[in-house]
């Protein structure tokens, strides 16, 4: 719990509070004065005495308020603390404000009669005010700070469930690139350079999307062509992959790193179950609303693979629909022959 | 040793095949007798050269090598490689002789190499891998079924599984177009199938659930199950048990 008196926490509030007290302590002067012909001294000393000491000892009612709460305390035991509390301030208040009443005013003794019960009462009633503006503070901090933890807590799940859903590159591919790699230093130290660069390149992408959400689809399309070239040297004619994009569509936006998981897919059903070549087309449309992508792989019919959407594709919807809140934006289409997924990325 | 070791090359990849030949150049030990680019071809050439090692990859095209082990006549010692490590376990339980995570090096491929010679040594050319395994060595269910007859393979999706009855040392399984043999146990397919969707009715038969029309009591505590095609097979006491376990009545 927040101990801190909201007066140090806000100072707004004290500028209010400050402001209030003044305008009761002059308007209680001025109507002493000029309504009941008081002299002013004995009016400002008279003010000075009671208002004006418990504008300052009534602010210490916070820590009351603070140590028996609504929430955490019963009934009875707020009452009482607040009742003992309340006498406590008081006869302090009335304490200090009789020394000055002693020492400012002309009639003390006379002024102590005739007022002392009605001010133990006034003292109690401005206690009670104090309590109520207190516990209402202290019900809006609460709320405030709910509402700002709540808030905190969704950009958190959702930071999460990003991260979660990110597609990382497999590790097997890593492994299985990095054999072709040390079978080509020996054979092709050339192309073994160039691969090294090309896996260098994909992974310097693929972790820096840790940092931005959304890329060009040319830099995203650059980073996957990568990856299918290094793919190809692996897999060599089998991988054929075929290019139709609309140059029109290259500075539209897109999450990074969303389409490498449908090449993936493409090559676990298409290329790596297949004895003959698999063509993995890529198409793109666009206007200024949306980006329209489908990434098209046949395969061998007669190999077996498992039904329905698997986790990479599900990682892709569960993303565009928490970057753009429609888990439409995807469509898969399986005519035993060909396997196409198509995205559908709207632009601002 | 005198004899040099007959190897069979089983793996998908030219450029992985490419390093295992020239890392085995310098094996003087070692004669490669085939290359083979998928599963299939394997299973052939492996039955028919009758090699001593097979380097064998898991994940290729058609079947996995896993697969490609149930199909052999001719049980060679066996050296895994491939870049999955989770699969490093069930290897052994098959009684492979070693298990290279790609990328290798060529001292790891030599002592790989070491084993299988003190192997054929100790126990001859003649390996007992596969043989061993009688119990479903995996965690997962099986989603398909290799089968061969002599000169085809054929994989059978076990969705497209009715069911299975055992014949002496195989079992035939019953497609709804076909059946085929396969020397496998009733107790290995009775932990291999989704036991959600297969059930043990018998001593010889397991039956997809849901092929079963109904459930007849033809004497006294004794049942019989009724296909959709009208098959009728006979229900153990234990299997109209699991019957009931698994249907709920």
């Amino acid at each position: 719990m927040d101990f801190k008196h909201p007066f140090i926490s806000n100072p707004k509030l004290v500028i209010y509070y400050i402001l209030i007290w003044i305008a009761i302590i002059t308007g209680a002067v001025l109507i002493k004065w000029l309504a009941y012909g008081f002299e002013p001294g004995i009016a400002v000393a008279e003010a000075l005495a009671l208002p004006f000491m418990f504008a300052i000892i009534g602010s210490s009612i916070w820590y009351v308020i603070k140590f028996s709460t609504l929430e955490n305390n019963s009934a009875v035991r707020v009452v009482l603390s607040h009742l003992i509390a309340a006498t406590i301030i008081v006869f302090i208040w009335l304490y200090f404000g009789i020394v000055i009443i002693k020492l400012l005013h002309p009639y003390a003794g006379q002024w102590i009669e005739n007022n002392l019960a009605g001010n133990i009462f006034s003292g109690y009633m401005l206690y009670l005010t104090y309590v109520i503006f207190f516990y209402a503070v202290n019900y809006y901090q609460g709320f405030k700070e709910k509402v700002r933890n709540e808030g905190k807590l969704k950009s958190l799940v959702k930071e999460a469930e990003l991260h979660a859903l990110k597609s990382q590159i497999n590790p097997h591919f890593l492994f299985n690139s990095l054999n072709s790699i040390s079978s080509l230093t020996m054979t092709n130290p050339d192309k073994a350079q160039e691969m090294v660069i090309n896996l260098s390149a994909l992974m310097r992408y693929s972790l820096k999307h840790d940092q931005i959400d959304k890329v060009t689809f040319s830099e995203e399309l650059k980073n996957n062509t990568l990856y299918l070239q290094i793919e190809k040297v692996r897999f060599g004619n089998k991988l054929n992959a075929v290019f139709d994009i609309d140059e029109k569509c290259l500075n539209a936006m897109i999450p990074n790193m969303i389409l490498q998981p449908l090449y993936e897919n493409a090559i676990k059903y298409g290329v790596y179950e297949a004895t003959e070549p698999i063509d993995i087309t890529t198409r793109s449309k666009c206007n200024d609303n949306v980006l329209e992508i489908t990434i098209t792989n046949n395969y061998d019919p007669n190999s077996i693979s498992k039904k329905g959407e698997g986790i990479g594709l599900r990682n892709i919807r569960d993303r565009l629909q928490i970057i753009y809140g429609n888990p439409m934006l995807m469509k898969v289409e399986d005519n035993k022959k060909e396997f196409t997924v198509t995205l559908a990325i709207p632009q601002k | 040793m005198s004899e040099k070791i007959r190897t069979i090359i089983v793996e998908d990849e030219e450029l992985a095949r490419n390093l295992l030949k020239s890392f085995l150049k310098e094996a003087e030990n070692v004669e490669i007798v085939a290359e083979c680019e998928n599963g299939f071809e394997g299973v052939k050439m492996i039955n028919e050269l009758k090699p001593d090692l097979v380097f064998l990859d898991i994940q290729m095209p058609k079947i996995t090598g896993f697969e490609l082990l149930e199909l052999l006549d001719h049980k060679p010692h066996i050296i895994f490689a491939t870049a999955y490590d989770q699969y490093a376990l069930k290897a052994f339980e098959y009684n492979a002789a070693d298990y290279l995570l790609k990328p290798y090096s060529k001292d790891r491929l030599m002592e790989a190499i070491d084993k299988v010679a003190e192997r054929i040594q100790t126990e001859g050319t003649h390996s007992d891998v596969a043989e061993k395994v009688s119990d479903y060595p995996r965690e997962e269910f099986l989603d398909r079924i290799v089968v061969k007859d002599r000169h085809k393979i054929h994989i059978i999706p076990v969705d497209q599984v009715r069911y299975i009855e055992s014949m002496d040392d195989y079992v035939m399984i019953y497609t709804p177009d076909s059946r085929y043999m396969k020397q496998k146990t009733m107790k290995y397919l009775e932990k291999a199938l989704d036991h959600r969707n297969f059930v043990r009715i018998h001593r010889s038969y397991i039956v997809k659930v849901e092929e079963i029309n109904e459930i007849q009591q033809y004497e006294k505590e004794s049942y019989i199950v009724i296909l959709h095609d009208k098959t009728k097979l006979k229900v153990s006491k234990t299997g109209y048990k699991n019957l009931k376990d698994i249907l709920n009545f």
